[in-house]
């Protein structure tokens, strides 16, 4: 979940004001992850102390501008190098089912069955959103859904799996 | 639009007779885009030849844009089938002799119309197989049979699409392709489509969802209802 360093990529393209950085970042994320002003705000203070970025003057509207540092550029291509591992207990749900064997929880088959419905309701979700994607042509955005929905499905037939085990 | 009522299909093997399709109801609006979903045998492939006039009811109404086709003759019913509906088979239906060029403008010389090039050459591009015009379907892999057959269904500018699982035997990744496709095709032109599928990735292009079971709706949700997606996930697990 790297604010900072999609601030880092928004500000790569030219300076900006922290009201535009909080606009730019939701359109990235085609409004999927909204920001508040406050998150934008301490996060460019975190940049500004590790020199990544710099405040510029302020604009006519006496709004702060900030510019990213070659320092900046070379942590956002340090970061954009760096593989992402992928723990076990990433997923909570791993976790829940763990702790559910350790108790001998004896509601596990329908806490399994809510589990795939809450799957289901986000595989539509997204193929809904995957249709939009496709339609307004932003195929960056189509690739990640596709790559959720792989993941979705995946959980769906371990779901199956330990639903015929128990 | 398409207004059905009381729509029963039996089907006699032998002296039996067997119930297929038990009273249907159902009406969709011009645009919509409608998708069917139910067990094997549920009778949705049936509901989609009775709409697509390839095979007659036991009784009941089916209304086409207005025109009750039940009544219509043998060769009324071809015309209107030629004129207003395109089909997109469940196991593609390519004719194996034809082209792809040959198979696309099919529907039109069945119908004595010339094919316009630039037509062609637009719904080419649109399903992506500018440069296969001269192949023929077995030298095709399955996702580009499929879209040959939806640039047949849409070269005579149908109203209304029935497709018949048209991701059925697709990866993913082509199954998501041909839904972009028909999305687009959606978007852009306005066509009724009604989608028979099994695959939940593919529910989520519809704006409504059919629930059938045994020969009867017993569900529908629409997408902008509220719990739309609780209902079906609750159905389907
Ligand atoms: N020509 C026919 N003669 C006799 N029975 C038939 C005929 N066509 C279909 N049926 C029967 O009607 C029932 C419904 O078939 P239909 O093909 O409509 O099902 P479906 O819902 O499309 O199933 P699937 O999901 O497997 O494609 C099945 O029990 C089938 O065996
Ligand atoms: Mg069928």
């Amino acid at each position: 979940m790297s604010v900072k360093h999609s601030l880092l990529a928004l500000l790569y393209e030219k300076p900006r004001h922290g009201y535009e950085l909080k606009t730019g970042f939701e359109a990235l994320v085609e409004g999927l992850w909204p920001l508040n002003a406050g998150q934008v705000y301490t996060t460019l203070d975190r940049l500004e102390r590790d020199s990544f970025v710099e405040s510029l003057s302020h604009d006519k509207k006496d709004r702060k501008q900030y510019t990213i540092t070659q320092a900046g550029k070379e942590e956002l291509w340090f970061w954009l190098n760096e593989p992402v591992g992928r723990s076990l207990f990433k997923d909570e749900f791993y976790i829940k089912f763990l702790c559910a064997s350790h108790v001998s929880y004896d509601n596990k088959k329908s806490m399994i069955r809510d589990q795939k419905e809450t799957i289901l309701k986000d595989i539509l979700h997204l193929t809904h959103l995957r249709k939009q994607m496709s339609l307004s042509g932003n195929d960056t955005m189509k690739l990640l859904i596709e790559g959720a929905l792989l993941h979705l499905e995946a959980d769906m037939k371990w779901l199956e799996r330990i639903e015929e085990e128990l | 639009m398409i207004n059905v009522v009381s729509l029963t299909k039996d089907y006699k093997t032998g002296k039996e007779v067997v119930p297929v399709l038990k009273g249907v109801d159902l009406s969709i609006k011009a645009g919509e885009f409608v998708c069917i979903m139910g067990p094997s045998g549920s009778g949705k492939t049936t509901l989609l030849h009775l709409l697509g006039g390839l095979d007659t009811p036991t009784s009941g109404s089916i209304q086409i844009n207005g025109k009750e086709l039940t009544s219509q003759s043998e060769k009324n019913r071809t015309l209107l089938r030629r004129k207003e509906m395109g089909f997109v088979f469940q196991n593609y239906q390519l004719l194996p002799t034809l082209t792809v060029y040959e198979n696309i403008i099919f529907p039109l010389h069945a119908d004595g119309k010339k094919a316009s090039p630039g037509d062609v050459d637009e719904l080419l591009n649109a399903v992506e197989l500018k440069g296969y015009e001269n192949r023929f379907p077995h030298e095709l892999s399955g996702g580009q049979q499929q879209r040959v057959a939806i640039a047949r269904s849409l070269i005579h500018q149908p109203s209304i699409l029935l497709a018949d699982e048209p991701t059925g035997n697709l990866d993913r990744k082509r199954s998501g392709d041909i839904l972009d496709l028909l999305a687009k095709f959606h978007y852009e032109q306005k066509q009724t489509i009604v989608m028979v599928t099994h695959d939940m990735f593919a529910a989520g292009y519809a704006d409504r969802i059919i629930l059938f079971k045994d020969g009867v709706i017993e569900a529908e949700v629409k997408r902008e209802d509220e719990d739309y997606a609780r209902f079906l996930a609750r159905f389907m697990a």
